[in-house]
């Protein structure tokens, strides 16, 4: 705490520590993290904010991110763009709504995004069916995927669309306290 | 980037605006994707042009500077405290393992481990240190030497230390100040109890809040789809074994759907009898070895003498009991699983509920059979009664701590290899949480109740948890496979935790109220000998400082405050009041979530409702008339809606948002045009809430917001080509139909008046509905709903902001 570090002026650490919900400690090893995913590529000085975003393909190569059946989407949810090329910004906020702090309404947002496979703003069915491929590696049947997803919309389904509406989704999510614990990753 | 400084300084509506700005791009974005740096960007430049066109007063200022410190001095507080953060390295690695719910042990353990060592400090430094230094030699008799066995017995050599209450002196000690030692080992230990109890309330409270909500079953198909996945898990072969793991829940509960029968009367008769049979004969296993201990405890207190000094087999005898304690709390527990298993649950959360009440009274009956003996008869036969008491808790917890070595041996380690080795079928064990958790809290109630006796108990305890931690870490990574059925751990969180509190805690600290008020200290060793009771110390205070001027204040809080009954009444009153007027805020907003859940699918149908009509509506209708009938209504212009051209104002606002939404499937509306609905949905919202809360009721004014809306987006776009327009129209409505949606939701009390604007609003649109569906069933088609409908107010609102700057459809 009292060494001079060179990577950020003060004012961006109190930008970082606002914006997000880390301490200074956190954001500088946040940073060396960011670092050692692309050396070539992130430079150590960040205090005239270089534009520098590190691909996606090193991302989910993270030790944290690397066995994740949503490792793809969840780079892309945070990524500008979609791309899921993530500048140090991003990656920032990706950790901090995957951390213990952040509140339930953020996390349903992101989760949301995530599931969210074609980006209409709906978890429609195909959604539901690769959600549910990723998460049980493709051994169920068809019929069984179609009569889960089915299922799910019948029961989360509040307006009767046949979609999933972030308000649907959070009002699930309401209802399931381990979410807040369940949906976090440490770094 | 240049905007992360920006964004230093309106921090104190720093939340307020990010979950508000995020949560309205979430509904905006359609290609584009602005993460929470772009959205907050925005946000706060957004309300930053705002603020300068405000007139901002001082006071409103400092408050923003106020709050900002105040920010900042939080950081660095909360900084210091994650540098002290223990095993943090640990809990991600066993997280990524195991899961969070293995990983809530582990918390609470280390948190405990913070309980002991604040009052290990606390003791050490308010009543040890002071000891040890007006008395550096404890005056042991001369018989007594240092045997190895009072390490575990405690009995011997420790008797006369510091390490007992026996230890203490009961004068004023004469130093560099006046140090009353009675008083100091008194507010210690009193002190540290409230702050432990203050402590435990608010955790309590605050778990309560965040996880025990109306929670669905944990076999729901959307629950386990989409909530159940545990991020943390990082471990190759742990992620493929949870996805196997669902696999099986899913098949499982697709099949179990076809099999929830009703059971018939005589089965569900033996059920019952199997349920009342099997707690009957818990509570009386219970109930058995409570006794048996306590005639133990009378066998062996005959053979025991109360002189100073004991035979080796005299001390070793004194471990008998709390061996006996602690067979009992390993074995009886199996014979409670074992029952189990013949009882039928109707759902898995019953089963582990009765589980654990069965075993918390066990240990509660043990507890205080113990704690019946000590105060009873130790206190009566002994002369340093204290001490011997504190020498039983010293053993409990030394031998407790050896089975659970023993335990871990066992239980795990042992039944991994008979599991992998020889009866493959059993397999590997799985980490049971609920156990594991209900031994560390016995083990803290033990150090809890003997803080008093023996005020160095906690350095013990601290060693012990140290140890149990790395202990099981060793013996879950090496033996243990995470649970099967993940669920329910934020819920069983919640469940550990008021356990602590409830029956452990709250017996600990009776069982020292009781002591220290009811029995009189013994006479020959001990801070407070020569005293009635312990509390009298507080008397001889009251007299000490009745002879200080300028203290009387204290004398008169004692006497008119701490000794009078009224005050207690009357307290007592004030609180059943205020609980018994949250209990019907609760109820109230009970009923108005199920009505509003009912709200939701009315909106839902009433969307498709419209829909349909408008394709009947479009069906019927030819493309050229529509012009004409565009002039025919833009002649009228006032407060009220024309009733003649409803119908057309209906179509064309309808027509024009299924064109709208044909073409934002097409086009790209770029950042700008996101960044400006987040600026003027948060005007439109800023200007409602700053109106005096009555907006909402009024129809009339929330058009004029659509309206100021709508002409403000306008005017700054004025060069944007005509479709880029019609995005804005329904986006505002859009924008405050979800704000309204949203404000139901947030949890945040400065929306107060939503509920009731609310219900207006949709009962002015299912009355509409209505109305349109009788109207649909009588041939004019012409003749619109007369009442001021939000909805249809609002469109037609849109259609004449339109025609201002349209030349045509």
């Amino acid at each position: 705490m009292g060494n001079k570090q060179t990577i950020f002026t003060d004012e961006q650490l109190d930008a970082y520590q606002d914006c997000t919900f880390f301490t200074r400690k956190e954001i500088l090893r946040l940073h060396g993290r960011y670092h050692e995913l692309a050396p070539h590529l992130v430079p150590m000085d960040y205090t005239n904010e270089p534009d520098c975003k590190v691909p996606l393909s090193l991302i989910v190569n993270m030790p944290e991110l690397k066995e994740n059946p949503f490792r793809n989407r969840i780079v892309e949810s945070f990524s500008e763009g979609g791309d899921g090329n993530l500048s140090f910004n991003e990656f920032v906020d990706m950790f901090s709504v995957l951390s213990e702090m952040a509140p339930r309404e953020l996390k349903a947002i992101y989760a949301f995004k995530i599931y969210d496979f074609n980006v209409d703003n709906f978890l429609c069915k195909e959604d539901l069916e690769k959600t549910l491929n990723r998460l049980t590696k493709e051994e169920l049947t068809p019929e069984e995927v179609e009569l889960v997803c089915d299922k799910t919309i019948e029961e989360a389904d509040l307006d009767g669309d046949n979609k999933l509406s972030f308000a649907d989704f959070e009002n699930m999510i309401s209802r399931a306290p381990d979410f807040l614990s369940t949906f976090h990753i440490r770094i | 980037m240049e905007t992360m400084t920006e964004c230093a300084q309106p921090i104190g509506f720093h939340f307020l605006f990010l979950r508000l700005s995020i949560k309205v791009n979430v509904e905006l974005c359609t290609e584009t994707r602005p993460s929470v740096t772009t959205a907050n960007r925005n946000a706060v430049l957004a309300f930053q042009s705002s603020k300068k066109s405000r007139h901002f007063t001082y006071f409103a200022d400092f408050s923003e500077n106020v709050s900002l410190f105040s920010r900042r001095c939080g950081y660095v507080g909360k900084s210091a405290r994650r540098t002290l953060q223990l095993w943090q390295g640990t809990m991600k690695e066993i997280g990524g393992k195991f899961g969070s719910s293995v990983l809530t042990y582990f918390l609470f353990l280390k948190w405990l481990l913070i309980f002991n060592i604040f009052s290990f400090l606390v003791n050490f430094g308010f009543i040890t240190i002071p000891q040890l230094v007006y008395e550096p030699s404890p005056n042991i008799p001369l018989n007594v030497h240092f045997r190895g066995l009072e390490i575990i017995t405690g009995a011997g050599y420790f008797n006369n230390t510091v390490m007992y209450y026996g230890g203490y002196s009961n004068e004023t000690l004469v130093g560099l100040v006046d140090y009353n030692m009675q008083l100091a080992y008194f507010f210690t230990i009193t002190v540290y109890m409230v702050l432990c109890g203050i402590a435990l309330i608010f955790s309590m409270a605050k778990s309560f809040k965040k996880n025990y909500v109306l929670a669905d079953s944990a076999t729901s198909s959307a629950w386990q789809l989409l909530c159940s996945w545990d991020f943390s898990v990082t471990n190759e072969r742990a992620v493929r074994k949870r996805k196997s793991n669902l696999r099986i829940q899913l098949k499982e509960s697709l099949s179990e759907k076809a099999q929830q029968e009703l059971l018939t009367l005589p089965e569900q008769l033996k059920h019952f009898g199997v349920h009342v049979g099997s707690w009957l004969l818990s509570t009386s296993l219970a109930v058995g070895c409570g006794a048996s201990i306590y005639f133990l405890c009378e066998y062996e207190q005959k053979h025991t003498a109360d002189t100073g000094s004991w035979s080796l087999l005299q001390e070793a005898e004194t471990l008998l009991v709390p061996f006996v304690v602690s067979l009992i709390n390993l074995v009886v527990p199996f014979f409670y699983s074992f029952f189990n298993e013949f009882e039928h649950y109707t759902n898995q959360r019953n089963q582990i509920y009765a589980l654990v009440i069965r075993n918390v009274f066990l240990k509660m009956v043990i507890l205080g059979v113990l704690c019946y003996y000590w105060m009873n008869v130790v206190a009566e036969v002994f002369s340093c009664w204290e001490s011997m008491v504190g020498q039983a808790l010293y053993r409990l917890v030394i031998v407790d701590f050896l089975f659970l070595m023993l335990g871990c041996f066992f239980g795990e380690f042992l039944r991994s290899v008979i599991g992998t080795r020889l009866i493959s079928r059993l397999g590997v064990p799985e980490f049971d949480v609920g156990r594991n958790v209900l031994e560390i809290i016995y083990a803290q109630t033990l150090g809890w109740i003997g803080i008093y006796f023996s005020p160095l108990l906690p350095a013990i305890q601290i060693l012990k948890f140290f140890i149990l931690f790395y202990l099981k870490k060793v013996s879950l990574i090496q033996n243990c496979q995470p649970p099967r059925r993940s669920g329910r751990a934020a819920q069983m969180k919640t469940i550990f935790i008021f356990l602590l509190w409830f029956p452990f805690f709250v017996g600990a600290l009776s069982m020292v109220a009781y002591t220290a008020w009811r029995l009189p200290p013994s006479e020959q060793c001990g801070p407070f000998r020569g005293l009635n009771t312990t509390f009298g110390v507080i008397e001889v205070w009251m007299d000490d400082l009745v002879d200080i001027p300028g203290s009387h204040w204290v004398i008169w809080i004692y006497q008119k405050v701490i000794r009078s009954e009224v005050f207690y009444f009357l307290i007592t009153m004030i609180i059943l009041v205020v609980i018994y007027i949250f209990w019907q805020v609760t109820q109230g907003r009970k009923r108005l979530i199920g009505l509003l859940r009912q709200q939701i699918v009315n909106e839902g149908k009433d969307k498709s409702f419209l829909l349909e009509k408008l394709q009947n509506l479009q069906k019927s209708r030819k493309p050229t008339s529509k012009p004409n009938k565009q002039k025919g209504h833009s002649k009228e212009r006032p407060g009220e809606p024309p009733t003649g051209s409803h119908s057309n104002a209906m179509v064309q606002a309808l027509l024009a948002r299924q064109q709208l939404q044909d073409e934002m499937d097409q086009s790209v509306p770029s950042d700008t045009s996101n960044s400006g609905a987040l600026m003027q949905a948060m005007l439109a919202r800023q200007r409602a809430l700053s109106q005096n809360g009555d907006v909402y009721h009024r129809p009339e004014e929330r058009v004029s917001s659509f309206q100021t809306a709508q002409t403000t987006r306008n005017q700054e776009n004025q060069e944007s080509d005509g479709h880029y327009r019609m995005v804005s129209p329904t986006n505002a409505v859009t924008l405050a139909m979800q704000a309204r949606q949203r404000a139901e939701g947030t949890r945040e009390d400065d929306t107060d008046y939503l509920p009731s604007s609310v219900s207006s609003v949709m009962r002015q649109v299912m009355q509409a509905r209505q109305r349109a569906e009788e109207e649909l069933n009588s041939p004019s088609q012409n003749t619109a709903p007369s009442g001021s409908s939000a909805l249809i107010q609002a469109m037609w609102a849109r259609q004449q902001a339109q025609n201002e700057y349209d030349d045509g459809y």
